[in-house]
């Protein structure tokens, strides 16, 4: 770490912040990015976890922690230290899987271990609890929540699920929560509330005696009413969650791979984060291929004296992929002008170089925390 | 590749994890199949309120059409799976009455639900394939021969391949299951339908392909095949490889990334390989831009399988050399 970097726009929020929410479209790195910020945070003395929903098992191999443990797992400092790091702070860890979430969530939620155990053995718990949309969203941002207030942690850093819309994590938990609203459950509830209701409660049944037939759609309309007096209790604590969630404390950034593809993707997240008074601090353009920096063109001088014909025949081609590679360079500085200036005041747009996949994969992370927290630095030139 | 067998489906999934091209791939091939006189239907597993479609920027546009199928590109209709459509869809049949139907969707409460309650979201989407597959023309044969679908990244793949057999224990009799049964009776069969997975010559790529192709395995999906997108031109015969491993050792070389790439890529492809018996096709890392769809579509005619591009003997020194094979 260069004494720069420590002034850098990621040392800035890793800093300050107690919430940093990493979003993007599958496949560009958002896990190992999160990981990595959750690194260098923990490097800077704060006392960090990294929450992932549906990760990789390499990322836990990588952490040395099991999946779906009931808490946290801390990273254990040997396997830090193996990595050369000694962090000051802590890292703590927590890769779940949408089921388990939901699982904690009801038998927190329930009064009692009886009625949990009720629920948990319900056939059609059993079945959908994975299945309900945006329950993994709406569970995690109640255990963010908690894990916030308990004031554990200075911060967390959130690795959101993959999904097209970057977003869908945040809005999910609304149409959940709309759904769990009891008012609302009323309707499905026969000979309850005003004429109104009981017409629109009628509607209700034939639709849904159509659909299932009337002995299932009974039982499903009364797990789904006593599912929804469990989780409503939730409501209050999504709403404060997006409360704090627009405050100064959170920073969203957005991770995005080197195609020309993701200068859109950069100006829809950044309308939306915009529409939804999200803050949003940066943009990572992850595997940028931009820097070419002490690496030499592959000239015939560098060949040993007495190279055979193949090695010129090879240098050849060789040639070739340096001025592809030299292009590619260009390519990727050009985009990474076009999200700085797309950036605009108070957000950032930075590069973290591919770095090659050696077998230790924590001096890997190690390595893109570093990038991260020297990607926003200008060099001189 | 001969691709009449893939072809001669009425239903392919193109499915993969995000960031491998699958749109690309789901783009080329309704291209190639349309160049070949079939009446092609792309689709995209849509998401209410979804700002852009990749599947739809390969064809110019910004979205594709919803609720009806609308052209495309010569041979080539589109359109969106929303749930909300297959929803509506599937109630209007339920209750044999649209207005019904639509009075139904338009209580708050119902809307709610089936916004957010269990399977609903997937069900809908599953039934507007349905409805799909069945649509005839008046003379009796399918109005789409061959229905292209881009799935979502893996959870939610799994997720629609799964849902009959999930729905079915749960509710084993009525209009939901009839219409999962007759889903099934398409999806299935292997004659009729197949999922193709898309992925990358990389490390994490492949071996999210092959917890993919389990998890097909799983929800009974056939599996076609599987393209590694994406696999660079390979233009060293050995022994220039072998000619430039010191120059490469001994200084810090542009183009050396390329090379060292190559490298990996051939064991990954043999991983992969090693990981799965179906056919593994080859497709050529192309140049981006707008005829990108194009040129994958033209390339994927004569795309080999995988086998083909390692099992090239490597040549001895001094023979002529295999340069321009994919991975030599």
């Amino acid at each position: 770490m260069t004494s720069n970097a420590a002034h850098g726009p990621i040392a800035e929020i890793l800093k300050n912040q107690r919430i940093v929410v990493c979003c993007g479209a599958g496949g560009v790195g958002k896990t190992t990015t999160s990981a990595a910020l959750a690194l260098a945070a923990s490097r800077a003395g704060r006392r960090v976890l990294v929450l992932t929903i549906d990760p990789s098992r390499r990322l836990a191999e990588t952490l040395g922690v099991s999946q779906n443990p009931p808490e946290p797992v801390a990273v254990s400092p040997e396997r830090l230290a193996a990595a050369g790091i000694a962090p000051p702070g802590a890292l703590d860890a927590w890769l779940l899987d949408a089921k388990l979430v939901a699982d904690n969530a009801v038998r927190r939620l329930a009064r009692g271990p009886e009625e949990a155990e009720r629920f948990l053995s319900n056939r059609i718990y059993g079945q959908v609890s994975q299945m309900v949309a945006g329950m993994h969203e709406y569970t995690a941002m109640e255990a963010l929540h908690r894990l916030l207030l308990e004031g554990r942690y200075d911060l967390v850093v959130l690795d959101t699920p993959p999904s097209r819309n970057a977003l869908d994590f945040l809005e999910a938990p609304g149409r959940l929560s709309r759904l769990l609203d009891m008012k609302i459950f009323k309707a499905f509830l026969p000979k309850q509330g005003s004429l109104l209701t009981r017409a629109a409660s009628a509607l209700i049944h034939r639709v849904l005696a159509s659909v299932f037939g009337g002995e299932f759609a009974s039982e499903f309309v009364s797990f789904l009413a006593s599912f929804a007096g469990l989780f409503t209790i939730l409501n209050g604590d999504v709403a404060s969650m997006r409360s704090f969630l627009s405050g100064s404390d959170a920073a969203f950034l957005l991770v995005c791979s080197p195609t020309p593809a993701s200068l859109v993707e950069a100006c829809f997240f950044q309308e939306k984060t915009r529409e939804l008074s999200l803050p949003l601090r940066g943009f990572v353009l992850n595997r940028s291929r931009a820097c070419v920096d002490g690496r030499l063109f592959p000239t015939e001088e560098l060949l040993a004296q007495g190279a055979g014909p193949e090695a010129r025949a090879g240098l050849a081609k060789l040639q070739q992929l340096a001025t592809a590679e030299l292009a590619a360079a260009e390519r990727d500085r050009v985009l990474l002008a076009d999200l700085r200036s797309r950036a605009g005041e108070g957000c950032f747009a930075l590069a973290v170089p591919e770095l090659p996949q050696g077998a230790d994969d924590m001096r890997t992370l190690v390595a893109v925390a570093d990038a991260l927290l020297s990607g926003g630095v200008e060099k001189s030139p | 590749m001969d691709l009449t067998g893939l072809f001669s489906k009425r239903c392919v999934l193109v499915t993969g994890k995000g960031g491998v091209g699958r749109s690309t791939v789901t783009a080329a091939l309704a291209l190639a199949a349309a160049r070949r006189g079939r009446r092609v239907l792309v689709s995209e597993v849509g998401d209410e309120g979804q700002g852009h479609s990749p599947l739809a920027r390969h064809f110019g546009r910004e979205r594709l059409p919803e609720v009806r199928p609308a052209p495309l590109a010569p041979g080539v209709e589109a359109v969106e799976l929303l749930a909300r459509v297959g929803q509506e869809l599937f109630l209007a049949t339920v209750l044999h009455a649209a207005t019904l139907a639509h009075a139904a969707m338009s209580s708050e409460a119902l809307r709610r639900m089936v916004n957010a309650g269990p399977s609903f979201r997937e069900m809908g989407v599953y039934f507007q394939l349905l409805t799909l597959l069945r649509a005839r023309r008046p003379e009796g044969d399918p109005l789409h021969e061959l229905i292209l679908v881009d799935m979502p990244a893996t959870g939610h793949t799994l997720s629609l391949t799964g849902l009959p057999e999930l729905l079915l224990r749960l509710v084993p009799r009525g209009p939901i299951a009839e219409a999962l049964r007759e889903g099934q009776g398409y999806m299935n069969d292997p004659a009729q339908a197949a999922a193709w997975t898309v992925t990358l010559p990389e490390t994490l790529p492949v071996s999210e392909c092959l917890e993919l192709l389990d998890g097909l395995r799983r929800t009974a999906m056939p599996a076609g095949g599987v393209f590694v997108n994406r696999i660079p031109r390979d233009p060293f015969t050995a022994a220039e490889r072998e000619g430039l491993a010191a120059l490469i050792a001994r200084h810090r070389l542009l183009g050396a990334e390329g090379f060292h790439r190559l490298e990996g890529c051939a064991c990954e492809l043999r991983r992969l390989q090693a990981g799965t018996a179906l056919p593994v096709i080859g497709l050529p890392e192309l140049e981006g831009g707008p005829s990108l769809a194009t040129d994958l579509s033209l390339a994927l005619e004569g795309a080999d399988p995988v086998e083909e591009l390692l099992a090239v003997p490597r040549p001895a020194r001094g023979a002529a050399p295999a340069a321009g094979s994919l991975l030599a």
